[in-house]
């Protein structure tokens, strides 16, 4: 510790801590502009000028200069506030002073820092910038007019996105903050530059005039979308989230959103929203109101036992699940609950669930910085939970943690420094982490020995058998493994959810073996992430929205209303007919069942084929707790009244257990408590940033069964994904997300695409055992010769129409 | 990562057909020296006499840098051309010497002789065109090169024997 004088205050900070820091711990305010604390120190705009005592003769920069023993500081003299008030003077003199127009106006900090040092008039004259605007893509403006050359945002971009869109362009007077050549940012819209950005000079374009900043009512949530958990501020006016507002202090992850929680949004006040019940009469829905709606659906329900059946979305509240399971196992007597399509939860719930005796992830996403090193299965993470990418690039770019990737395809995590890939041919992770597993035994690597059936069923991986199936090179397996067995923290990470069922239960045990092999479980920095899909994966599973004793699990259900003995579905937010596999049997499916109830915000592609449709709320209009993919519990309550007539599904859920003669939860406290998982949390206590509910680990080495994926020759091995942009289906209601990434795609090789000779943006046929889609080709450097990506969020060209639900499908490709 | 890149861009309307050979060569000459981005770029402005924006993307993608950072290495030092350049370069001195004994009527009579300003390049690739500061030899004022060569004492008439000469040796 270091203690110093700050404004005749005394103040004790870390050695390494800057003036900046021991004055904010002393509760001096020193103005900043282009200091942030996410961000490496810069030293650029000269604001948070100081007078040292002992560095008499100049004037120093608080953010960037290191504290030391004794050191008296003042923050406030004369000079100091006459240096401040040029440096303010510079900076307005070009600057276009369009405050007025300019959304940032109440929001800036060049207003408030001028406001502050009541800079009413320049004592010098230059002319004004004129540079262009940059409207080149639909989401982000840059108007370098009123750019203080701050750097954050290139920064940001650099060290928290690494992306790198941004950059200094030229030097001296005409520095500009620019893209390569000139040219339309590459980006991953994000918007970290625009929420650091100090002044208007990035701007979200969606909310362009649609409200001054201070007439908005800003309302804390937790994003919709994945399972991430991240915290997110809504600006409401006029009950309409127009915008999302950055909190610099909001969550762990310090107010850092991806493209979906920054400009997602929109689909909460779509004009799409679903504003009254329908109900199917003479073969067309016709809008109806509740009371007939839920009594036509409590009539088909009741008494229907086993040949009703429930399929439920993750993004619902834990409260209105526990409601729903209430509902099917209780008053309807079911047991056939599920959701994600089954396989989409069978590396948590019966992967982990088994190898880690619960159904659960060990690690949080708090650990990914506090490790040595991350082993990532695939690199999709940061395409399916972007802010936990963030927390991967800082934790390798800032802190130096050690990167080790196994995945079949690149991807900006492999370009990560020092990052080391092994890229494994497709459908092949199961027998590499078992080779890793095996070097482990064989090198005496392992911490905990292994049970004797695991140790036999590993000789069938020697790292060098192992090298022919997936195409990664023996010795660079048992690197691998040295290397995972010398950290003293390591932490595996990978994406479940239902475009990656090669994430599936042995691929969970696969990896929690080298856990606790390892010796990697139970502490700080260390264990197994799995990487959920939405909002409130794991929430589903704390609740137990899952197959009861002898129920039928969702591809069950499915063929079940196939086969006539489920008559009466309700599906409540999923949309089977674009996000489950096998489009033809799914519309198969809910063609034949008697009765079909959907509960959604919009009339998705499933909701057009039901008997009664009801509009429930979004996450913003309704209150209840969601929990992260990593545990963490969190408390939403509505920011907005519900949609029209829409209402929260906890109300309708509530509504139908009364309607059955049943006794709901009065309160959303009371459904909370019912949950076992949570025991120890309090509702009425969670607050922001929520509470992790506990997760005891009895951990079994589980032998992963093996089944190899062979593609047939000539034909292209294709992966299903998420795309960067998306989240499930929700995201094509938000306008933003669709603006930047509207259609669908397939991701090939360049070598494939010249042999080919198909071209960017070609349309191109894909075409399996199951069907035929058309879809736009996009030449990437991530894929290998081969081998294709599709994202399967798009129901213009549904994904599920080629794929049935393998890991991997064999697919031709043709112009 | 060692994957084929498309070897034309028709992005730009003179850009020449690129050989990324030549770029893949001068990154194996640095590839294994730290804090190579320079020499790695000089290097290929040596070898197309220019940076182009293709060998751009290419060491991005080789030296695991982001294409917006080159571009701003690019543009922060002046030595670096984006795009192609004339065989022969000619310079014409508008330092204060120079200007005083008429390089203003120099810069014109190359201006109406070759139609192109400064820092632009003829179609044909023969010129490129720079105006310049003070060459160091304001003894010789008015002052105009043509790569390494000098001429001093520049006339209007000196200026059309030049364009001449450099016109009728091949490209
Ligand atoms: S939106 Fe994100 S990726 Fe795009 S330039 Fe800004 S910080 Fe970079
Ligand atoms: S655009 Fe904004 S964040 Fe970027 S340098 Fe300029 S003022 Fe700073
Ligand atoms: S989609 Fe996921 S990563 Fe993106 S902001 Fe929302 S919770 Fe965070
Ligand atoms: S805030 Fe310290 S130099 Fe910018
Ligand atoms: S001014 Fe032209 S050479 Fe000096």
């Amino acid at each position: 510790m270091v203690t110093l004088t700050i404004d005749d205050k005394q103040v004790s900070v870390e050695k390494d801590a800057t003036i900046y820091d021991a004055a904010k711990a002393a509760g001096v305010n020193i103005p900043i502009l282009c200091h942030d604390k996410k961000l490496k120190p810069f030293g650029a705009c000269r604001m948070c000028l100081v007078e040292v005592e002992q560095m008499k003769g100049r004037l120093i920069p608080a953010c960037t200069t290191p504290v030391t023993e004794g050191m008296i500081v003042r923050s406030s003299t004369p000079p100091v506030e006459k240096a401040r008030k040029l440096v303010l003077e510079l900076l307005m003199l070009n600057h276009p002073l369009d405050c007025p127009v300019c959304d940032k106006g109440g929001d800036c900090e060049l207003q408030n820092l001028a406001y502050d040092h009541k800079v009413n008039s320049n004592r010098l004259a230059d002319e004004k910038f004129h540079h262009e605007i940059d409207y080149n893509n639909p989401l982000i403006e840059r108007d370098q007019n009123r750019c203080v050359l701050c750097g954050k945002c290139v920064r940001i971009c650099d060290e928290i996105v690494a992306r790198g869109a941004l950059t200094f362009i030229s030097r001296g007077i005409e520095t500009t903050i620019g893209t390569e050549f000139d040219g339309p940012l590459s980006c991953e819209f994000c918007g970290s530059c625009i929420s650091v950005c100090p002044v208007g000079a990035l701007l979200a374009r969606p909310f362009k005039f649609k409200s001054r900043f201070w007439a908005m009512t800003k309302k804390k949530s937790v994003c919709g979308y994945c399972g991430t958990g991240c915290n997110v501020t809504l600006g409401v006016k006029d009950n309409k989230v127009l915008t999302t507002v950055y909190d610099e202090n909001q969550g762990f992850h310090n107010g850092q959103l991806c493209v979906r929680g920054r400009f997602g949004y929109q689909f909460i006040s779509s004009d799409k929203r679903l504003k009254t019940p329908l109900i199917r009469k003479n073969d067309q829905l016709v809008e109806a109101g509740w009371d007939e709606a839920l009594a036509l659906v409590a009539e088909r329900l009741k008494g229907a036992g086993s040949a009703a059946a429930a399929l439920a979305t993750p993004r619902m509240t834990n409260e209105e699940l526990v409601l729903l399971k209430q509902l099917m196992t209780q008053q309807v007597g079911s047991q056939n609950i599920d959701h994600s399509a089954g396989y989409g939860h069978a590396a948590v719930s019966e992967g982990l669930g088994k190898s880690l005796g619960v159904a659960a992830s060990s690690a949080t996403i708090l650990d990914i910085q506090k490790s040595d090193l991350i082993l990532a299965i695939k690199t999709d993470v940061y395409e399916t939970h972007p802010v936990v990418g963030f927390e991967i690039n800082m934790a390798v770019k800032n802190k130096g943690i050690k990167l080790q990737i196994i995945s079949d395809k690149r991807g900006k995590l492999s370009r990560l420094p020092g990052a080391n890939l092994l890229l494994n041919k497709p459908g092949s992770d199961v027998a590499l982490l078992n080779a890793v597993a095996k070097v482990l035994l064989d090198e005496n690597l392992a911490v905990t020995p292994a049970t004797p059936e695991l140790a036999a069923a590993l000789n069938d991986f020697t790292p060098e058998k192992v090298a022919e199936l997936t195409g990664v090179a023996a010795d660079a397996i048992r690197d691998l493994a040295r290397a995972y067995a010398a950290a003293e923290k390591a932490i595996i990470l990978f994406t479940s959810g239902l475009a990656y069922p090669g994430a599936d239960a042995q691929l969970a045990h696969a990896a929690a073996n080298l856990a606790i092999l390892g010796g990697k479980l139970g502490k700080e920095g260390s264990g197994i992430l799995a990487l959920q899909e939405k909002n409130n994966s794991q929430g589903a599973l704390d609740v137990g929205f899952v197959p009861g004793q002898g129920g039928l699990d969702a591809q069950q259900i499915l063929a079940g209303c196939s086969a006539g003995s489920i008559k009466t579905l309700l599906i409540a937010g999923e949309n089977p007919v674009v996000s489950y596999p096998a489009q033809a049997q799914v519309k198969k499916a809910l063609d034949a069942v008697e009765f079909l109830v959907v509960a959604d915000l919009f009339l998705t592609e499933t909701a057009q084929m039901a008997d009664v449709v009801l509009p429930v709320c979004s996450y913003a209009e309704k209150a209840g707790t969601f929990t992260a993919t990593d545990r963490r519990v969190q408390k939403i309550s509505a920011a907005i009244p519900a949609v029209g007539q829409s209402k929260p599904e906890f109300q309708v859920y509530g509504e139908l257990i009364s309607l059955l003669g049943g006794q709901p939860a009065a309160t959303q406290a009371e459904a909370f408590a019912q949950i076992a998982a949570y025991a120890g949390i309090s509702y009425a206590e969670l607050g922001e940033g929520g509470a992790f509910a506990a997760v005891k680990l009895q951990p079994v080495q589980v032998v992963p069964k093996v089944v190899t994926v062979a593609v047939d020759a000539g034909k292209f091995a294709l992966l299903t994904g998420a795309a960067l942009y998306h989240c499930g289906t929700m995201s094509l209601y938000g306008e933003g997300t669709v603006s930047v990434c509207g259609e669908a795609y397939v991701e090939i090789s360049r070598n494939d695409a010249a042999k080919m000779n198909i071209s960017e943006g070609a349309e191109v046929k894909l075409t399996s055992s199951t069907g035929t889609v058309s879809v736009k080709a996009r030449i990437s450097p991530r894929m290998s010769e081969g081998v294709a990506f599709a994202p399967y969020h798009f129901a213009e060209a549904s994904i599920n129409t080629v794929w049935s639900g393998a890991a991997v499908t064999g697919v031709t490709i043709s112009k | 990562m060692s994957e084929a890149v498309a070897t034309t861009e028709t992005t730009e309307v003179e850009e020449p057909v690129i050989d990324l050979a030549l770029a893949e060569e001068v990154i194996q000459k640095y590839k294994d020296i730290p804090g190579n981005l320079m020499p790695v770029l000089q290097g290929i402005q040596d070898a197309y006499g220019y940076v182009p924006r293709i060998t751009v993307d290419y060491v991005a993608e080789r030296l695991n840098v982001y294409p917006s950072q080159i571009y701003g290495v690019l543009t922060f030092y002046a030595q670096f051309h984006l795009k192609p350049r004339g065989k022969f370069i000619i310079r014409v001195c508008m330092g204060t010497a120079c200007h005083v004994l008429g390089a203003e009527r120099i810069k014109e009579s190359f201006y109406d002789r070759i139609g192109i300003g400064h820092a632009e390049t003829t179609p044909d690739r023969r010129f490129t065109f720079e105006l310049v500061a003070c060459l160091g030899a304001c003894g010789m004022a008015p002052l105009s090169m043509v790569n390494d060569e000098t001429y001093g004492k520049m006339t209007v008439q000196k200026v059309d024997e030049i364009i001449k000469e450099y016109s009728s040796l091949p490209i």
